[in-house]
């Protein structure tokens, strides 16, 4: 038994999340599902759901096509889907949350609490005779994974085919995931196929039958998971197949750089810890990693880092006491955030009012601080100009611009007024969601920037991105900065092997 | 460069014609109400269109239109201050108090206001230090205002032996128009200066539309809060002060109204020009709408019960096209 998914396209405004995407999830398998943020899992799985309909594409039960419009409607047809966030009520008993929504009743709607446990203990039973969970305690106070496992429970309520589940060992303390992992192995053999996303891939390789790489919207490949190693499936999931590109006229060689701008040392945040580390004015540094290794809260937190907990950073002679935004603005530090729409535009306010945001007094008389309209249009016209942006006046709202050209006012914020150069730029996925064109655009920007004396960090999950433009590449690996790779020694293999925790 | 080279007009997509049909109906049509409104009171109503009437009207809402500019500080950074109908309570008792006590008339003011200083201060710290949402730090602080106001005057209203330059401010009139009025569009243009032409109006927008990006932008987020509860307050004083100086004594229960009816001038004005936004043009309109409404209704001879129900009516209405046309952020 098995649903076949055929050709499945998701279109979502201004991307393709799925481009034509074939697999079949069977009842007597765990399936694993790995692909880097972006990839295109959760919206498959959501399809498998029934909480997306696709675009495009056909899916079929046991051969018998089906259109799957709510996840009610999943659950009809035997699929269940634990999510990610957990779903569980925190104050009410194992027992309760079990049966939410299905509790046995009196007429007249009176719950039957002794019927309500006999029933939930009744099925945990059934499922796993040998497990011993406490269902009369609010599950706030049990263990993470005996509430991952009542969560399963509940999924299993119905007569279900497929379960999905999605990170269930993300929140588990590692002493608690072997419990839930002897779980899920045995679900197969009771009838019940699992489809299980993980970022861990000692976990994925371990636990599955068949694992299916996606990269961009589309499968890679699906193949059985025995003899899969870690580095194997990291280089499925970031491979882009082509070459890094010589980068123009980049004077890439390190004698054609100039004197640090950024120290850090013995730095230490929640995510990541760095005991050394610089950028010189006219470097790119690139940063990689695989998805929480740290490498993206490192470069923020050298602009933003609320929760430091060690560590020096020193810019140019001076050494910065308190990292905060508005320090680092102030002295010559620019940063472009991942997640526009969420850390770095308004999607309300107009091209210009956006791209006034960092230097307003750019757009003003000196005097108190006073805007011009006019100066501010020019301003902005200015920069919309250099970088491009395709809008129908500075005067269009942001939110109905495309990817690329948001990104762009996002870039032009810092571009906007900014006087002298900046010292040191920081740029988190400066590309993600960008077409070609516009990421060429942005790519010779930077370049530019960096041959103007600026220095540039970048970190990104687009490893022919870091090739194209990095002077240096530094590899996060579980929080942990490993040694640089130099320029021009720069390969998707070196990058992967770097990432997977192999020295450089 | 000109706009066209840089810019390059992109391809309307089908439905965006459409869509922004709609967007421009929504921003007016407020105000296309408003006007119906005023031609139907115009024709049906006797005494309406009369320029006594009329600047009835404005001296009527001038005080309401000041509370809800200062709510508009707030809404435009996204916090509320619930306080302010007890704010104006209080403002309006302490300059009488010490005026009848001999005090001279700018100091009296500035005891007043420096009130609305301390109180938005207090709010302020409440809300973005001690992390009390604002909703809750104001609504508990209108009670204690309440208790200060009934504790201050005893119960009972201050009056007698004001001065005339108090009560001018309240009463008076300059070329026939109610210096209410003109102390009204002098803080609607002053504010609507601060909003729309300084920066530091462009970063209480900013922070209020997103926090995350204005903080990432390099602005200071809660010293700006910090601001808005602060002027909200500060308005809320001024609109007290000129209440007494209007009714001539100090109440201990003046003002109480000005926090439902402000709310709904807002709302209002949210539908208006830039919908889901607080403008300070949005809510000068609002505070019309509500002005023309109150006092057509008045002159038909309706209840003020009456004239409650069409405000509860109205504020559901406007809260109603906000929140479904566009990604309404009260809090």
């Amino acid at each position: 038994m098995a649903i076949e998914l055929t050709d499945i396209i998701m279109d979502y405004p201004g991307t393709r999340a799925l481009d034509r995407v074939s697999v079949a999830f069977r009842t007597d398998e765990v399936h694993g599902l790995i692909g880097e943020n972006g990839a295109g899992k959760t919206t498959l799985v959501s399809i498998l759901g029934g909480s997306r309909l696709p675009s495009e594409g056909r899916m079929t039960l046991d051969g018998e096509k089906v259109s799957l419009a709510s996840p009610g409607e999943a659950l009809a047809r035997g699929i269940a889907h634990v999510s990610q966030e957990g779903s569980l009520v925190p104050s009410l008993t194992g027992a309760e949350n079990i049966l939410l929504g299905g509790e046995p009743r009196y007429p007249g709607g009176i719950v039957r609490r002794g019927a309500l446990r006999d029933q939930a203990r009744a099925l945990l039973a059934r499922w796993f005779p040998d497990l011993t969970i406490d269902l009369d305690q609010p599950v706030e106070t049990l263990p993470y994974a005996d509430q991952k496992i009542i969560e399963i429970v509940r999924a299993l309520r119905g007569r279900i085919r497929i379960l999905i589940l999605d990170e269930p060992t993300a929140t588990l303390p590692a002493r608690e995931k072997e419990r839930l992992w002897a779980i899920i192995r045995r679900l197969p053999a009771q009838g019940v196929g699992v489809v299980l996303i993980s970022h861990f891939l000692s976990e994925i390789i371990a636990l599955s039958d068949r694992i299916t790489v996606l990269r961009d919207g589309r499968l890679i490949r699906t193949f059985p998971a025995a003899g899969a190693t870690e580095g194997q499936l990291t280089s499925l999931m970031l491979q882009r197949g082509h070459g890094p590109s010589d980068g123009g006229a980049q004077d890439r060689r390190s004698e054609a750089l100039g004197p640090p701008v950024v120290e850090v040392s013995d730095w230490n945040i929640p995510e990541a810890r760095v005991s050394s580390f610089h950028i010189r004015a006219g470097e790119i540094v690139g940063l990689i990693g695989l998805t929480g290794s740290g490498h993206f809260a490192f470069a923020r937190s050298l602009y933003d880092a609320p929760d430091l907990q060690g560590g020096t950073l020193r810019l140019g002679e001076e050494t910065v006491p308190r990292i905060a935004a508005h320090e680092m603005r102030r002295r010559g530090v620019a940063f472009v955030p991942d997640h526009r729409m969420i850390h770095s535009l308004i999607g309300e306010w107009s091209a210009r009012e956006n791209l006034a945001m960092v230097h307003p007094e750019a757009g003003a008389y000196r005097a108190f601080g006073i805007l011009s309209p006019r100066r501010e249009s020019t301003e902005a016209r200015a920069v919309m100009g250099r970088l491009s942006v395709k809008a129908s006046s500075t005067e269009q709202v942001v939110g109905e611009l495309s990817g690329g050209n948001k990104q762009k006012i996002s870039i032009g914020k810092w571009l906007y007024g900014a006087k002298g150069r900046y010292r040191l730029m920081i740029f988190v996925e400066p590309t993600e969601g960008v077409d070609i064109g516009a990421k060429r655009e942005i790519h010779d920007l930077l370049r530019g920037l960096a041959a103007e004396g600026t220095a540039i960090l970048v970190a990104s999950s687009d490893l022919i991105e870091i090739a194209d433009l990095s002077t240096r590449v530094v590899s996060f690996v579980n929080g942990q900065a490993l040694g640089d790779l130099a320029w021009p020694n720069f390969s998707e293999q070196s990058f992967i092997a770097a990432m997977s925790g192999a020295r450089a | 460069m000109n706009t066209d080279a840089s810019a390059s007009v992109a391809m309307p997509r089908a439905g965006e014609a459409a869509r922004q049909r709609k967007q421009l109906f929504l921003r007016y049509s407020t105000l296309v109400v408003l006007v119906l409104l005023f031609i139907g009171f115009s024709l049906g109503v006797d005494r309406f269109l009369t320029t006594s009437n009329l600047l009835n009207i404005l001296q009527q809402i001038s005080m309401l239109t000041i509370v809800a500019i200062g709510l508009t500080f707030g809404f435009a950074a996204r916090e509320m201050d619930l306080s302010v109908g007890f704010m104006a309570g209080l403002a309006g008792l302490i300059a009488p108090t010490l005026l009848v006590a001999g005090w001279p008339l700018p100091a009296a003011l500035a005891a007043g206001l420096g009130a609305g200083l301390a109180v938005g201060l207090v709010n302020a710290l409440l809300v973005t230090i001690v992390g009390v949402p604002s909703l809750i730090a104001t609504l508990a602080m209108g009670s204690i205002l309440f208790g200060v106001n009934f504790l201050l005057s005893g119960g009972r209203a201050i009056y007698g032996g004001l001065p005339d330059s108090y009560l001018v401010l309240g009463q008076g009139r300059l070329f026939g128009v109610p210096v209410l009025a003109f102390i009204m569009f002098g803080a609607v243009l002053l504010a609507w200066f601060v909003m729309e032409r300084t920066i530091v109006g462009r970063y209480i927008y900013a922070v209020g539309g997103n926090l995350k990006a204005a903080e990432l932008s390099g602005i200071r987020g809660r010293r700006y809060r910090q601001l808005a509860l602060v002027i909200c307050s500060l308005f809320a004083a001024t609109a007290g002060i000129l209440l007494s100086a209007r009714l001539g004594s100090g109440q201990p229960n003046a003002g109480q109204d000005y926090l439902l009816d402000g709310l709904a001038t807002v709302f209002i004005g949210m539908t208006m020009f830039r919908p889901g936004t607080a403008t300070i043009a949005g809510t000068f309109f609002g505070a019309l709408f509500i002005g023309v409404i109150n006092n057509g209704l008045n002159l038909i001879g309706l209840d003020t019960y009456i004239q409650s129900i069409v405000k509860g009516v109205i504020i559901i209405v406007a809260v109603a096209i906000v929140s479904r046309t566009t990604k309404l952020k009260l809090l």
